[in-house]
């Protein structure tokens, strides 16, 4: 009884801050709090090579690397990372759980309207993995869906799973696929004919997973190539202009190119758009 | 965070898809736990240890562990062993094991309920054992466990969201996708709780209802 007893008072504690954290701030005095604080929140999705959590607990891939940098020179020292599914993340943010995404989230139309984001930062194709010799055939979402008995793997909230779903795959045949494990996992056992994912996600899953009765299709036909930025409270743009304005000196100065491109992202595809063509659609 | 209403019409259909899947992996996985907990009850009080011991001890181990990583054994690792299960198929035999090997203990405290006189008295009729189990003993102690098992098997219901671990489209997981697509919790996780308040209440009425029909055999 006991214990219940401070297991509520303990939830309705965690409540009540997240009561007080969703107050909107004004956003210097948000960039003031994370300066206090000594680190940003960031979500992420464990999916190298656009973040990674290591065996030791230390979060690395492109966007973390890219936000601690830039945080850096803001003034706040580290960044900590929670994982979460694509689809939490920004009800996540607007909760006040996280105070930003540097997950890969692409830019949409959609999710612009719900969030702040920055100027681009990581740039990526959609790719299919299937069986050895692309059985079926399957070049892109619409084949998908032409075919009734095909099935296919996406993240939760992924933009893969929005793809296949507004090509006309019925949402019984699109399996939320947890992690990238996983989904490979699901491939091999046909289970799924399809798994997709950014091109460089499902490379690095390949290497790691060495099978050779699986294959890359890359790009995916008429899927277009996206972009993420790091994804800020509506509220809290001019966080989001003082990040912008280090990320373009960053970007100036080719120190944001030694970060990206060693992943294997391409600097030049991020600085030859812009979020304003991205939130466009 | 405001509530709106337009948008809960609009997933209803979607969330009462996932409401169908769910009591359709509970009615199945209830079913296999009542077959499975009768069978492991025998089992276990048969005079040969070699049989009773290891039933014993695959009981307490499945009851030991998680039910969620018995799903994500039965879903991720079989298929290892070539055996690949459809999600609703591995979902429905790892509710069933688990809670079988509860069951298994509310049919034993029915079966040792049962009085030694009707054993020996079935023995000296000359019975055998099937006839013994089926004529005699489990006619007896089949109904004062009713209600205990149909308490297992509501706990059982609430446990379903765990098959959305391994991808059956249930209602937890037809909220998550909703919400993933969308951006919004509130509404989604709102109505799973109440799908799952309704149930649960109506299922606790029934429950009433078998305990004064069969709970306490001697005062009939």
């Amino acid at each position: 009884m006991l214990n219940l007893k401070t297991m509520s008072a303990s939830i309705g504690a965690i409540a009540l801050s997240a009561l007080a954290l969703s107050v909107p701030a004004k956003a210097d005095e948000a960039l003031d709090k994370l300066k206090a604080q000594g680190f940003a929140r960031i979500a992420i999705a464990n999916e190298p090579p656009f973040t990674a959590v290591k065996p030791d607990g230390t979060v690395s891939g492109a966007g973390p690397d890219v936000a601690r940098a830039v945080f850096k020179k803001l003034g706040v020292a580290d960044v900590v990372a929670s994982i979460s599914e694509y689809g939490a993340m920004i009800p996540g943010l607007q909760a006040g759980r996280h105070d930003v995404v540097t997950a890969g989230l692409f830019m949409k139309p959609e999710r612009c309207r719900a969030v702040a984001y920055s100027e681009p930062i990581l740039c990526d194709a959609e790719a299919f993995l299937v069986k050895k010799g692309n059985p079926k055939g399957f070049k892109s979402y619409k084949d998908i869906a032409v075919d009734a008995k095909a099935t296919i793997g996406a993240p939760g909230g992924g933009t893969e799973e929005r793809l296949a779903l507004e090509a006309g795959v019925p949402r019984d045949r699109v399996i939320v696929v947890p992690d990238g494990q996983s989904g490979i996992k699901m491939l091999q056992d046909g289970r799924i004919d399809v798994y997709s994912l950014p091109v460089l996600s499902i490379n690095d899953l390949v290497k790691k997973a060495n099978d050779p009765n699986v294959e890359v299709f890359a790009p995916v036909v008429n899927a277009p190539v996206y972009c993420d930025g790091a994804a800020f409270r509506k509220d809290q743009t001019t966080l989001r202009d003082e990040f912008d304005k280090v990320l373009a000196e960053m970007k100036k100065s080719g120190e944001f190119e030694k970060i990206v491109e060693p992943y294997g992202f391409s600097a030049k595809a991020a600085m030859s758009t812009t979020r304003e063509k991205l939130c466009a659609g | 965070m405001e509530w709106d209403w337009a948008f809960v019409i609009e997933i209803l259909p979607t969330m009462i898809e996932g409401v169908k899947i769910t009591i359709l992996a509970t009615l199945l996985g209830s079913v296999l736990a009542a077959i499975i907990g009768l069978g492991l009850a025998i089992l276990r009080r048969s005079k040969n240890a070699f049989v009773s011991k290891p039933v014993g001890f695959l009981a307490d181990f499945i009851r030991g562990t998680p039910l969620l990583v018995q799903l994500y054994f039965i879903f991720y690792v079989l298929p290892d062993a070539g055996i690949t299960l459809s999600p609703l198929v591995a979902g429905v035999i790892g509710l069933g094991l688990h809670y079988g090997t509860y069951t298994a203990e509310v049919y034993r405290g029915g079966i040792d309920n049962v009085a030694r006189g009707q054993w020996e008295a079935a023995r000296a009729c000359n019975l055998s054992a099937f006839q013994t189990w089926t004529r005699i003993i489990l006619p007896q102690a089949l109904p004062p466990m009713i209600p205990a098992l149909a308490n297992y098997f509501i706990a059982m219901f609430k446990e379903t969201p765990l098959l959305s671990a391994i991808t059956v489209l249930e209602l937890m997981n037809q909220a998550r996708s909703i919400a993933n697509y969308n951006y919004r919790y509130i509404e989604p996780i709102t109505l799973v709780g109440a799908f799952f308040l309704v149930i649960s209440l109506v299922s606790v009425i029934a429950l009433r209802w078998l305990e004064r029909r069969y709970g306490r055999i001697e005062e009939r």
